[in-house]
């Protein structure tokens, strides 16, 4: 009963999502809802890193960055398909990985935070100075879009079903590997590293492997952004886009995988939504996201799920109901 | 019968305080083995320094041959040398299950790319570890609690599994840390039967108790210590006769058994 009731939401969200675009679309809204679809990958890659083994990552931009870099170069600079650059930036992606996960290791908690500040600000500025290979702070443009079969996907509609397919593929991964015996030792080693460590698990090698798949994830996504707006810039990864990711992760409450879509969803439409305030948008929406962080510690949607069962016992809703 | 575990002139000095003084104690295969002494005698920090927890200023211990001094935690436990903690260390946020099924994580050999495209595989490593502790659950008479979050059940609960985490290790050893300590009469009646069951089943224990009524029940042979260093070692009624034994930890009490 209760799996039947999970299946039919996942099946009109999926509806939702095929239908949205041609319901409420324009160019403008569906290069948006592609740029959720990718943040909502990326934020399953955060989940790994941030969300089950609990360390703090604040240079998603940076990772993001080199991933599209990756890509965008080899189109522009070497021709190379956006498929093979796609490849690359698994490559990036897993290289920061072992790469940054290994010294980063050694330190915890804050410090942790601020190594990976440090990544994300260098790798901006490294890219914004190095004008030959990147096109420096005007970016690299005229990035050409995926194609199947000589076929191109181009953007608008093909681009967006193209990346919700994707989407789709990574959740699929990221469901499994949150469910099999590494979700279980990611979350061992932050729950209990004492403990974790007593059974034989090699923490030091766990965290490595949430990291570096947070960066592939990243990285990924990084690519795909590249050829969805066809033109990137150093500024759009910013230590800004960084924080934004964590708070999707937050506000879909940390560790589970429905959740970060929704907060990938929230956090990138909502300003959208704010629009109407003007200048003061960004102030409403951190407001709501810090109010969200004390309020809703686990998630809004577990707190709303709470909430709702809070006002069904008090208004004794659900024995009218049920009787 | 060889020796499973043997420790020779191990020392441990806390800044000024040795907390381990200079200990030597073997135990032998096929033994359930105790260490008693007074509180504040280096029964933990000895277990600290057996499980790489701590590194010995200086001594060897060995673990089924192997020197294990310098070795860190997690492959001391990957050789099978298990424990459980004096203040029950689990993983809150999972259920029963979940926690005894990261005992079984280091047993397994899938890796992580192996387990994307080869799906029936991951499917079939998952299912194993299930039916192994479903199996221990059910050996331990807690399979009706399996998919309860271990925060939520009572102590002697958790204790238990604790050591059935440890047994998903499939361990040759298992180190326990006052495992009746917080346990109430019933409870530890039962708790002691279990770890008879977990000996009968071919693994070695070695004990750290403060209950003498469990010492003295379930010992095969007891290593007294006290200020680090060990003051006697023999069969439960020679040590518990041990004028030096009654004097340091047990009290006039047990002199006339």
């Amino acid at each position: 009963m209760k799996a039947n009731r999970k299946t039919i939401i996942y099946a009109i969200c999926l509806i939702a999502a095929i239908i949205l675009p041609l319901v409420f679309g324009g160019n403008y809204f569906i290069s948006l809802y592609g740029q959720t679809l990718i943040n909502i990958i990326i934020v399953f890659g955060l989940n790994f890193i941030t969300g089950l083994t609990r360390n703090m990552n604040l240079g998603t931009a940076g990772i993001m960055a080199l991933g599209a870099y990756a890509s965008g170069i080899l189109y522009v600079k070497f021709g190379v398909s956006p498929w093979l650059g796609l490849a690359a930036a698994i490559v990036v992606g897993y290289l920061i990985g072992k790469g940054l996960g290994y010294p980063s290791l050694r330190v915890s908690g804050v410090y942790l935070s601020l190594t990976t500040i440090a990544f994300g600000e260098i790798v901006r500025l490294i890219l914004n100075n190095t004008m030959n290979l990147t096109g420096g702070a005007q970016g690299l443009s005229n990035l050409s879009s995926y194609s199947i079969f000589g076929f191109e996907i181009s953007r608008g509609l093909p681009f967006y079903y193209f990346l919700l397919v994707i989407m789709l593929i990574m959740l699929w991964i990221s469901t499994r590997i949150v469910r099999s015996k590494w979700g279980r030792a990611f979350k061992a080693i932050s729950d209990n590293p004492d403990a974790a460590e007593s059974l034989g698990i090699d923490i030091a090698k766990v965290k490595v492997l949430a990291f570096t798949l947070a960066s592939i994830y990243a990285s990924f996504g990084g690519a795909l952004y590249a050829h969805l707006m066809g033109y990137i810039n150093p500024a759009t990864f910013n230590f800004d886009m960084s924080i934004d990711f964590v708070v999707m992760l937050m506000v879909g409450g940390i560790g589970v995988v429905s959740g970060n879509i929704i907060g990938a969803i929230v956090v990138t439409m909502l300003p959208e939504l704010l629009r109407f305030l003007g200048n003061y948008y960004q102030l409403v929406f951190y407001l709501i996201a810090f109010i969200g962080a004390i309020k809703l510690p686990q998630g809004w949607p577990a707190g709303l799920a709470s909430l709702w069962k809070w006002i069904v016992k008090k208004t004794g809703l659900k024995s009218r109901k049920e009787g | 019968m060889g020796d499973i575990l043997s420790i020779s002139h191990l020392t441990k000095r806390f800044s000024g305080l040795v907390a381990v003084d200079d200990l030597s104690l073997t135990v032998k295969e096929r033994q359930i083995h105790t260490l008693i002494g007074p509180n504040g005698a280096g029964k933990s920090t000895t277990i600290n320094l057996i499980t790489g927890v701590l590194k010995g200023d200086t001594g060897v211990i060995k673990f089924d041959g192997k020197d294990i001094s310098k070795t860190p935690t997690y492959k001391i436990a990957q050789m099978g040398l298990g424990r459980t903690f004096q203040n029950i260390k689990l993983f809150g946020a999972m259920t029963v299950m979940e926690n005894l099924m990261v005992g079984a994580h280091k047993n397994t050999s899938q890796g992580i790319l192996n387990f994307l495209w080869n799906t029936k595989r991951a499917k079939k490593e998952e299912e194993e570890m299930r039916a192994h502790a479903e199996q221990i659950l059910k050996q331990i008479n807690m399979y009706e609690y399996r998919n309860d979050m271990v925060n939520e059940l009572p102590y002697g609960l958790r204790k238990m599994t604790e050591l059935g985490r440890t047994l998903m290790t499939d361990p040759k050893m298992i180190l326990l840390d006052e495992p009746a300590a917080g346990l109430n009469p019933s409870e530890r009646q039962d708790f002691i039967q279990h770890l008879k069951d977990v000996y009968d089943s071919g693994i070695d224990l070695f004990l750290i108790e403060h209950n003498m009524d469990v010492v003295m029940s379930i010992s095969h042979y007891i290593t007294v210590i006290n200020f680090g260093a060990k003051i006697a070692e023999g069969e439960p009624k020679e040590v518990v006769n041990n004028p030096e034994v009654i004097k340091a930890y047990l009290g006039s009490r047990f002199k006339a058994d």
